[in-house]
């Protein structure tokens, strides 16, 4: 994308860049922003660690290796959990269970999304105005309790929950996908009937989806993070699965378990820090995406500091400053 | 008069939204299979009289269809139900639980946006310098936090300091005056109030900042320069009311962030409010009780929705329709 | 000879740019006016025009550069950046700005934004100094009580009244107008342009107006100066510029100009401007020029005075007339 400074209405061209393909533009971005080099690099050290999880835990997480809440030593970095089984270990296993559950109910919720998205925007008309209902009260009802009462009717369960959790987040997809269905619509609408006089479906679907790529990444992006933070939630009021080691559950464990009277922090904080960089690293990534797509920082006409005087002038140019 | 359409359109968007939340309420507990949660007369330990009365006031023996208008209009009644723990009729147990809620819930919302607020408007106006930088990068911290790991921190950091449990004082011999009863209240007040604030603010922080940015590259504020005002006279006469406008609009979708912010927190901090209900609820596999809460949290919701759309129209004049 | 009302001694703009770098936006621009004269500046969009203009109020953002003299009665109130500069916003130098840019801030009434810079200046206070603003409206041409409305009640057309009105608060003796008739249709555009010079000849205003549009120019100005790549390439009497423009980016600027009621479809000059985040050591104009010759390639014209109150910056006002180019 080229990069226009917009200055009071005169548009300067910075850089004749010419318009790259999609993998292009993404890589620019994380080339261009810091913010977005630093959030990949976050994100994917967990999901290596969740990949390769099963060779790279030290211990068993099913055997008692120590003392109940044993304190961080040589052999156990980050101490020991309530069983006395290695927090690492642990950890590692939840950043699998936790980025499977974070991807899964992302994913699930594009699929709903998208499909909403796509119906609202090809078709107009009642069907659109029906379904942008229905997400419009989606967004009011508080996510939270609606996933509460769901999985507590439910009943525990990893796919369950990751279905919960996708229930909540897909109407911020259907939204976008909704906006550029329409805006294509209308563009390929517009040059076809120029042309041609013809209307095909198919070539809207075609135009939409590599349109909207990018963005799609940065709201994916943005989901995973809120689907990570909903996990860790409902894992910690006990609608989790059970049987799995999450960081949900690693931090309902520890709470309920009185970690906090034992002293035992090191079965707190770790967790938590993980959760937290995941959900950063989310986070930066998709808003410096989500910046570079749409630009919307003009030049602040207002700011603590002010332009500089320069002078003397005669035979400066812009070498000489 | 002015807007008389738009108030009516967001009163009727927020009546429809009340039915939704009923009827999903309704749906989930009484369609879904499963005698114990589709029954509310099986109260343990109940009397037959209490579940034939209880029977015959829901119309358990009638269709679903009746039985959606009986729910209806024993809710108009405030009647929803019996709570299976405690068998005390679910309202009145709910109510409890709200007084406790509010006064927490409404100091903690309170500081995070005035918090939020002044960090946002401050990155804004000093944006690119090193307070910005620090300011953004904290605020995305504690957007990351998860809220329950947050309020874990708190009660490890100020364990001996402040009281970390439920919200009055135990051990208080003979009856309290009034006013050291509030006094215990507030004290034990200050760590939920602050863990919620600090869930909060960073949201908060960087909508404030971005909405602001954006206000400050419109051409009003260039003018407001042009006529010589100071800059601070800009930032709060021109700048600020522009920015709020779709600040309000955020902060009114991010309203079931402050009720799942109550729920994890009232459980940690063992608040008697109506999450912690929640909790037990779900743990007890109460169900009149948790379709009550539910149904409850998501009115509150609507209802502030209402309010924040009530206060857009008032700030913003263009609003006509 | 007198010193001008405000004069622009060799102003020079850069921008620092994202990926570094530097964008030299106004690279030696002079031009002067005298009370009750009405001045254009004319050129593309980028070309500078604008931010000239900005740089006169000491409004342009934190990554500008700024070096030059600003005179306002032969003091440099640019002396001190800001500081110098603000005491004569609006009380001395004020501006309309494109009105479909929306200048005027939608959550205040229109009174309000008049009332402001009296108050502020201590011009007038209170119900004097809505009493004055209500004046100004009818002034422009807007019943008084329409203070009273928010900006989106008003039209287009009524906006930019209204954005006058705001500028002639103060009293000023200089008025910047940036493209004050862009995107108004034809009709409401020779209204305002009307009543601007009216109030400019009844007020005795210096008028400096910028301007992509030729006609709007020759409607309202006497004189004007031509921008090109961040420097003023040819200036004179308005008069002079249409019938002997001296150099070819004016003739061709003229002749790609409709009539008031032409064709929305212009043959525009073939080409882009330079980019100015370098060095130009060529005649910047040359390569969309229809006359260039050896000498443009290799060397910047400077600006020279051509004939009586007539500048141009190009090589071949130094061919003698009738030798071959």
């Amino acid at each position: 994308m080229s990069e226009t400074l917009q200055l009071q209405g005169e548009k300067l061209d910075e850089t004749a860049a010419v318009k790259r393909g999609r993998g292009g533009f993404l890589w620019q971005v994380i080339k261009d922003r810091p913010s977005a080099a630093i959030g990949l690099v976050i994100v994917l050290f967990f999901v290596v660690i969740a990949v390769f999880s099963h060779w790279l835990e030290p211990y068993d997480i099913h055997t008692q290796v120590g003392p109940v809440y044993g304190p961080p030593s040589i052999h156990h970095w980050l101490g020991l959990d309530d069983g006395g089984i290695d927090m690492t270990s642990l950890l590692m296993e939840g950043a699998k269970v936790s980025l499977i559950v974070g991807f899964a109910a992302t994913f699930v919720a594009m699929v709903i999304g998208g499909g909403v998205g796509m119906l609202a925007g090809y078709f107009g008309g009642t069907t659109d105005i029906v379904l942008m209902r229905i997400t419009d009260y989606f967004l009011v009802i508080p996510d939270l309790p609606l996933a509460i009462v769901i999985a507590a009717v439910w009943g525990p369960g990893l796919s369950h929950l990751i279905f919960v959790i996708a229930i909540l987040l897909w109407t911020g997809t259907a939204r976008i996908i909704r906006a550029q269905v329409k805006t294509v619509r209308e563009r390929v609408y517009v040059k076809r009937s120029r042309s041609l006089g013809a209307r095909n479906s198919r070539l809207v679907f075609r135009h939409v989806l590599p349109q909207i790529g990018p963005l799609l990444i940065a709201n994916t992006v943005l989901t995973v993070a809120i689907a990570i933070f909903d996990e860790t939630a409902l894992s910690f009021l006990g609608l989790g699965d059970p049987t799995r080691v999450s960081w949900g559950t690693i931090l309902e464990h520890a709470f309920d378990r009185t970690a906090i009277s034992a002293g035992a922090w090191w079965a707190i904080v770790p967790a938590g820090i993980c959760v937290s960089l995941v959900i950063m690293g989310c986070y930066l990534l998709g808003q410096a995406i989500e910046d570079a797509l749409n630009p919307r920082l003009k030049v602040a006409h207002l700011s603590i500091k002010h332009f500089r005087l320069v002078r003397p002038l005669v035979g400066r140019g812009p070498d000489a400053l | 008069m002015r807007g008389a359409d738009y108030i009516i359109k967001r009163t009727a968007f927020a009546i429809a939204t009340v039915f939704v939340a009923i009827t999903i309420n309704f749906f989930l507990f009484r369609v879904l299979p499963g005698s114990a949660v589709t029954d509310l007369s099986r109260v343990p330990h109940a009397s037959p009289q209490l579940k034939i009365a209880l029977a015959k006031e829901f119309g358990l023996d009638k269709s679903k269809w009746e039985q959606y208008l009986l729910y209806l209009k024993n809710l108009t009644h405030g009647n929803m139900g019996i709570s299976f723990a405690t068998q005390q009729p679910v309202w009145s147990e709910l109510a409890q639980d709200l007084r406790n809620t509010i006064p927490m819930v409404a100091l903690g919302t309170f500081l995070s946006i005035v918090i939020g607020m002044a960090t946002g408007i401050l990155s804004a106006w000093r944006r690119g310098s090193a307070s910005d930088q620090i300011s953004t990068n904290v605020a995305i911290a504690f957007y990351s936090f998860p809220t329950q790991w947050l309020a874990m921190m708190m009660l490890i950091i100020f364990a001996g300091v402040l009281p970390s449990a439920g919200m009055t004082n135990p051990f208080i011999f003979g009856t309290p005056t009034f006013l050291q009863h509030m006094k215990d209240v507030g004290v034990h007040m200050i760590l939920p109030s602050l863990t919620l604030a600090l869930t909060l603010y960073g949201e908060y922080t960087l909508i404030v900042r971005s909405s602001m940015l954006e206000t400050l590259g419109e051409d009003y504020v260039l003018t407001a320069r042009a006529k010589g005002l100071p800059q601070r006279t800009i930032v709060r006469k021109h700048a600020l009311r522009n920015a709020m406008l779709p600040t309000v609009t955020l902060i009114a979708l991010s309203l079931g962030y402050i009720v799942a912010g109550a729920i994890l927190i009232e459980v940690v901090f063992s608040w008697p409010g109506i999450g912690r209900a929640v909790y037990e609820a779900v743990i007890q596999r109460d169900y009149p009780m948790l379709q009550g809460a539910f149904l409850i949290l998501t009115l509150s919701v609507v209802f502030f929705n209402f309010v924040a759309d009530l206060l857009y129209f008032r700030l913003d004049p263009r609003i006509t329709e | 000879m007198t010193t001008p009302l405000l004069e622009v001694r060799d102003l020079h703009v850069w921008f620092d740019l994202s990926h570094g770098g530097q964008l030299h936006a106004v690279q030696g621009t002079s031009f002067s006016v005298e009370a009750g004269e009405r001045m254009g500046l004319v050129g593309e969009s980028g070309c500078g025009k604008t931010t000239s203009i900005l740089a006169v109020m000491g409004l342009l953002p934190p990554n500008a550069s700024v070096g030059g003299q600003v005179l306002l009665n032969g003091v440099d109130i640019m002396a001190e950046g800001e500081d110098t500069i603000r005491p004569h916003r609006w009380t001395d130098i004020a501006m309309v700005f494109q009105g479909a840019m929306n200048a005027l801030n939608p959550v205040k009434t229109v009174g309000f934004q008049i009332v402001e810079p009296m108050e502020l200046h201590e011009v007038a206070e209170g119900t004097a100094a809505r009493r004055a603003a209500g004046e100004l409206l009818e002034m422009v041409g807007i019943p008084a009580a329409a203070a009273e409305r928010y900006p989106h009640e008003f039209s287009g057309g009524m906006r930019q009244r209204a954005a006058l009105a705001m500028a002639l608060a103060c009293q000023p003796k200089v008025l910047l107008a940036d493209e004050p008739t862009t995107a108004l249709d034809v009709m409401v555009q020779a209204q305002i342009l009307e009543l601007l010079s009216g109030l400019a000849n009844d007020l005795g205003l210096a008028v400096v107006l910028v301007t992509h549009d030729l006609p709007v120019v020759a409607q309202v100005c006497s004189r004007a100066a031509v921008m090109y790549a961040g420097e003023i390439v040819e200036a004179g009497p308005m008069d002079t510029l249409f019938h002997s423009p001296r150099h070819p980016y004016t003739r061709l600027l003229f002749a790609a100009t409709p009539d008031l009621y032409g064709d929305e479809d212009v043959v525009s000059i073939a080409g882009t401007p330079p980019r100015l985040d370098r060095q130009i050591d060529q005649c910047p104009f040359s390569p969309r020029c229809d006359r260039t010759f050896d000498r443009c390639k290799v060397e910047r014209p400077v600006l020279k005075t051509v004939d009586v109150d007539h500048r141009a910056a190009c090589h071949l006002n130094d061919v003698p007339a009738g030798a071959p180019a």
